[in-house]
């Protein structure tokens, strides 16, 4: 059963140049996202999947066309949208001087919620790093906190913008491993990548865009049978990564 | 209040008190001003000072000059003219008196002798002040050496009766604009920090609304602008010895309400500023002319005639008007009716354009 239902959604913005005229950064595309899935949108940078994903969020307006989330719509009723989504942002500063155990306590209260901090710590691999200060995280921890932030509400839906750009090969694992895991727990996943690996590896389906258009829609083994040129063929002896990770281990670095 | 607002509350509080650096420099600089302002005006307040060349060896001329330095009024330098002059230039002196040679009086001559006042032109207004006391001073003199009883005795009092120093006049100004500028940072420069690291796009995901975040950022900052404020105050009434009259719950008032109207106004600069840098400039153009026009500093009587009912309907200038009329005539709320309409005006306005102009969801992008 579809998750969320998006048809023909659509976002105009007006031209940078500033002498008038739009581009259209979504050009009217459609999605069925099933319960339980881990579904990527996958696509070069400024092709519109962070628009997307923020009509989606509520975060920017919807010029045209429609957005379901487990039956609300997302335009009429943004509020009821935001009680049953967690959101993971591109940008993932906080406020200075405030704990990470507070800062959870300060997102539970915004959902009118009560939280054990400590416990959500724990989903995220980082009780010991209660006290400190979101500034002190380094770039994978962040990350993880920031999951951590989006978990407050227990979502339905969780929507997850470039999660892993930036982080080292082990960061990165690590979080793989953390989405798995809660998807496994029944969570909806909504991510955005420019990573092939993720999405080829994480996700159960890809959205290929470009120029705010869909132009691929599957699983990616399905649209590897059918897009790419030549049948795969599987390296000797693994590639760089997989050298990298022996060399330097397998265990997290933060 | 909501718990997500108290909790909000709670958190700003917290968030506000930890940076240390930033309160400790917004009672640093104002502390320093009425430390500053208090040295300069201390002791010989009020005194005039007077430089007298005296050019006579006569007695008449000796016993002016005593019966000057005698006088609690004038503060008396005496030497020769061309430097006493120079004195005057350079503003140490506020006028040079010359006694001419022919300064004496017999008891029989009835010629007059001409003494010469040397003042900066600048101060001409204060002269119409001082002429009259220094012709009663020669008169007094001349009817002792003339052996004359006085007609009529016009006994002239220091005009500073009250015997309040211009450090307690100036308080109340400086308290308003110390709370106009903390209110207008620690609201406008807040919002566009926020926008800055994502946090302002990163709440507005939750299902929080504008107005409990409005509201939990004004509280918060409204408590600590308040114990900002009475430090200034503990500070100036017993470190400084400042006196104040004025009833302090309504003094206090009138601080709250001045604090609301500014960081409601904040919140307006910092929605429609969109960086660091633009912030700044913005805030500057709506703090600089209320230091200058607002009566804070100087009287807003002494500005030009077509400047003044704009300085008049100007924020700051309600606020500091009810703050010195209270602090220092001791006036009720009644007493200062048309400033608190005038408050209460920018009041609702402030508040009204803050909801208005803080949308969230083009603040936050």
């Amino acid at each position: 059963m579809a998750i969320i239902e998006v048809d023909a959604l659509t976002k105009r913005y007006p031209l940078p140049s500033g002498k008038g005229g739009t581009f259209l950064a979504v050009n009217g595309i459609s999605l069925r996202i099933r319960a339980g899935e881990i579904y990527g949108i996958l696509g070069p940078n400024g092709t519109g999947k962070t628009t997307t994903l923020e009509m989606l969020e509520g975060l920017t307006d919807i010029d045209s066309g429609t957005a379901r989330i487990d039956g609300i719509d997302v335009k009429a009723d943004p509020y009821a949208v935001k009680k049953i989504i967690g959101v993971q942002l591109q940008a993932n500063e906080y406020f200075d001087s405030v704990s990470l155990t507070e800062l959870l306590e300060l997102f539970a209260a915004l959902y009118n919620r009560r939280i054990d901090p400590l416990e959500l710590l724990d989903r995220v691999n980082l009780r010991d790093k209660a006290n400190a200060k979101p500034a002190s995280l380094s770039g994978g921890q962040k990350q993880r906190f920031s999951i951590a932030c989006a978990l407050v509400n227990e979502p339905k839906v969780l929507f997850l913008d470039e999660p892993t750009t930036g982080l080292d090969p082990q960061a990165k694992h690590n979080l793989w491993d953390l989405v798995r895991e809660l998807n496994h727990d029944g969570m909806t996943i909504v991510l955005t990548t420019h990573n092939m690996e993720e999405a080829e590896t994480l996700c159960g389906r890809i959205a290929i865009m470009d120029h705010g258009e869909i132009v691929a829609e599957d699983s990616p083994q399905a649209l590897i049978m059918k897009y790419a040129p030549e049948p795969p063929r599987a390296p000797l002896h693994g590639d760089i990564e997989d050298v990298f990770l022996a060399l330097t281990g397998h265990a997290l670095r933060d | 209040m909501t718990p997500l607002q108290l909790h909000l509350v709670r958190v700003f509080l917290k968030i506000f008190l930890r940076d240390r650096q930033s309160i400790f420099f917004s009672l640093f600089f104002p502390a320093l001003l009425m430390i500053a302002l208090g040295f300069a005006n201390s002791g010989d307040a009020g005194k005039i000072r007077l430089a007298i060349a005296n050019q006579s060896e006569g007695a008449v001329a000796q016993r002016f000059i005593d019966s000057m330095q005698t006088d609690t009024m004038f503060e008396v330098t005496l030497g020769d003219e061309s430097s006493l002059r120079r004195g005057v230039v350079e503003g140490d002196y506020r006028l040079l008196l010359v006694l001419p040679p022919e300064f004496d009086v017999s008891q029989t001559a009835v010629t007059t002798t001409d003494l010469r006042l040397v003042v900066d032109a600048a101060q001409v207004r204060e002269l119409g002040m001082l002429m009259p006391l220094l012709e009663q001073k020669l008169l007094d003199i001349e009817r002792e050496f003339r052996d004359m009883s006085p007609l009529f005795s016009l006994a002239i009092e220091d005009v500073q009766a009250r015997s309040q120093s211009y450090l307690a006049f100036l308080l109340p100004g400086i308290m308003a604009f110390t709370l106009m500028q903390l209110a207008i940072a620690g609201s406008g420069f807040n919002i566009v920090e926020y926008r800055r690291k994502g946090i302002l796009k990163r709440l507005f995901v939750t299902p929080i609304k504008p107005s409990d975040f409005i509201t939990a950022i004004v509280l918060a900052r409204m408590t600590i602008v308040l114990v900002q404020l009475t430090v200034l105050l503990l500070f100036a009434v017993f470190a400084l010895g400042v006196e104040l009259v004025g009833n302090y719950a309504t003094l206090y008032l009138i601080i709250t309400a001045g604090t609301f109207i500014f960081l409601c106004l904040g919140f307006c600069l910092g929605s429609i500023a969109k960086t660091q840098q633009s912030i700044m400039a913005i805030g500057n153009l709506v703090i600089f002319p209320q230091v200058f026009l607002s009566g804070v500093f100087f009287p807003i009587d002494s500005m030009p005639a077509i400047i003044q009912p704009i300085a008049t309907m100007l924020p700051l200038s309600y606020v500091a008007t009810a703050m010195r009329e209270i602090a220092n005539n001791g006036a009720s709320l009644l007493d200062i009716a048309p400033s608190l309409i005038g408050i209460s005006v920018w009041f609702v306005v402030a508040f009204v354009l803050a909801i208005r102009l803080f949308v969230w969801k083009e603040v936050a992008n």
